[in-house]
């Protein structure tokens, strides 16, 4: 198995005991969805909650000391990092399914038409506030931990209250920001991804240099 | 290869403590103990070994392999037992072993089994629920698991009750025993090493005092028990650490004083005794 895939399935092993939390919080943007009558702020919200708890493999690591298991395995600590990245990932990969599947045919029982814009705008602004939040708050944890970096946590908040309070107010409107991004879905959804993948690729290089420098 | 672990030179300077070239070698087959005081090094040593610190000069070899340049592959052949669960406390033991048995590729799932069986450890039982006996049991029973060929263990007697020190200095003497496995052992508990070492590195404060065999070591000091008046100016300065009493004292010399002390009580030193009278020059912090 890869090193990379290895150090996923270790964070996963970690938060195994806090699965049921994290699945249940997942209810949470389904209500809040259905309340709102919002594809938008639903699949925000998901994604909101579930970059919140990718400090948990740092809370959980940091709780039961386990830099010292993490210094005895063999495997490079790039690895280590990458891993964290994948399963971070996963996680909101997972949260983007659930949501864009879920969501949709709760606000259809409920008698909503959902239109093929909003299910395309909730899709692309999802991953790229999931990719925001993160790209911010794995640094952070790294450098900080997560007790006292417990202020990335809420980064996710911040970019949630955004969303409800500009964005959302965006769909049907004639702003620019929205007729570019509804007029190339194609050129849109590319740029958006290409500008995550970045994003990504930053933070990961920050990480892996933050966690090179430490020391046990 | 005839030493599995090669220290050279080793420095590391923190504020307020500094590692100075500490070098020592523990060969094949054999059970080293890291002794000092508290702060004196030894698991900064450690954590430098495994890498978990970086170094400011010197040179590690681990089985012949350097521990920065080499250290995924060195680290396959090292088991670490700390003085504390380094497992996720959340984590049932069974749990324990499917999280990190999948980063070493002669784990033996059989084996892993066995050994919780001999120690008496349920695999149902989660790690926060062990005792710290347990505990150090699963750390050493996951690292005969994959046959770490080198097993360290920092301050692992700390802690426990005497029965336990017991089973795990019975433990690491079946692991030496085909000749194949090193042990390096840090411990403040001298008592342990006196049954179970070969070797002996001290670090004194950052410093090394002595690394060697443990007979050497102990033969290198004796301790010497007399009347007041006994100590005379000229005996004074020859003494390495006293402990004077009412009636009279007790110090630690150099064997090869001895004979400047034959009038008096001259006994066989323990590590002990070296340990505590070397580290009467008053006191420093790490």
């Amino acid at each position: 198995m890869n090193d990379t895939l290895k150090a996923a399935r270790l964070d996963f092993a970690l938060i195994k005991p806090y699965m049921k939390n994290i699945c249940f919080t997942m209810a949470l943007p389904v209500a809040i969805a259905a309340i709102n009558r919002s594809l938008m702020t639903g699949v925000s919200f998901a994604m909101c909650l579930i970059a919140m708890t990718a400090g948990y493999p740092f809370s959980v690591s940091e709780k039961s000391g386990m830099d010292r298991l993490y210094g005895i395995l063999p495997i490079s600590k790039k690895h280590l990092v990458f891993g964290r990245y994948l399963y971070t990932c996963s996680t909101g990969l997972l949260a983007f399914l659930f949501s864009m599947i879920v969501h949709p045919l709760v606000l259809r029982a409920l008698g909503e038409i959902i239109q093929p814009a909003e299910i395309y705008l909730a899709a692309v602004l999802g991953v790229f506030m999931f990719t925001l939040y993160t790209v911010f708050q794995l640094p952070g944890y790294y450098r900080f931990g997560f007790i006292n970096g417990k202020i990335f946590m809420y980064i996710p908040v911040v970019g949630f209250l955004a969303v409800i309070l500009f964005l959302s107010k965006l769909v049907g409107t004639s702003n620019p920001i929205f007729v570019s991004l509804i007029g190339n879905p194609i050129i849109s959804v590319i740029a958006v991804l290409l500008v995550c993948i970045i994003a990504y690729l930053l933070s990961v290089i920050m990480s892996i240099k933050i966690v090179r420098r430490k020391e046990i | 290869m005839d030493n599995f672990l090669e220290v050279s030179n080793l420095s590391k300077s923190f504020p307020g403590f500094q590692l100075q070239n500490i070098s020592f070698s523990l060969p094949k087959g054999y059970i080293m103990g890291l002794i000092g005081p508290n702060g004196s090094g030894k698991t900064t040593t450690i954590k430098l070994i495994l890498n978990m610190l970086k170094r400011d000069h010197g040179e590690i070899k681990i089985m012949g392999l350097d521990n920065i340049t080499d250290e995924i592959e060195a680290k396959a052949n090292v088991g670490v037992v700390y003085d504390a669960n380094c497992f996720c406390d959340e984590w049932t033991v069974a749990q324990a072993e499917t999280a990190v048995s999948i980063f070493y590729k002669n784990w033996d799932k059989n084996r892993f089994s066995e050994l919780l069986k001999r120690f008496h450890i349920a695999p149902t039982k989660k790690v926060k629920e062990l005792s710290k006996g347990m505990q150090m049991k699963l750390m050493i029973a996951c690292a005969f698991s994959y046959d770490a060929k080198l097993l360290i263990l920092d301050e692992p007697t700390s802690g426990l009750d005497p029965v336990s020190r017991d089973e795990l200095l019975k433990i690491l003497s079946e692991y030496i025993e085909d000749g194949e496995h090193s042990v390096l052992f840090s411990t403040h508990i001298t008592g342990d090493l006196e049954r179970a070492a070969d070797y002996i590195t001290y670090i004194n404060y950052g410093n090394l005092f002595f690394s060697g065999c443990k007979d050497e070591f102990v033969e290198l000091f004796r301790i010497v028990k007399g009347g007041r008046d006994e100590l005379t100016l000229n005996l004074s300065g020859k003494l390495i650490g006293i402990r004077s009493f009412s009636t009279g004292f007790e110090a630690l010399i150099r064997s090869e004083d001895w004979k400047l002390f034959r009038h008096l009580d001259v006994e066989p030193a323990t590590i002990d005794d070296i340990v505590v009278f070397t580290n009467q020059e008053g006191d420093r912090d790490e």
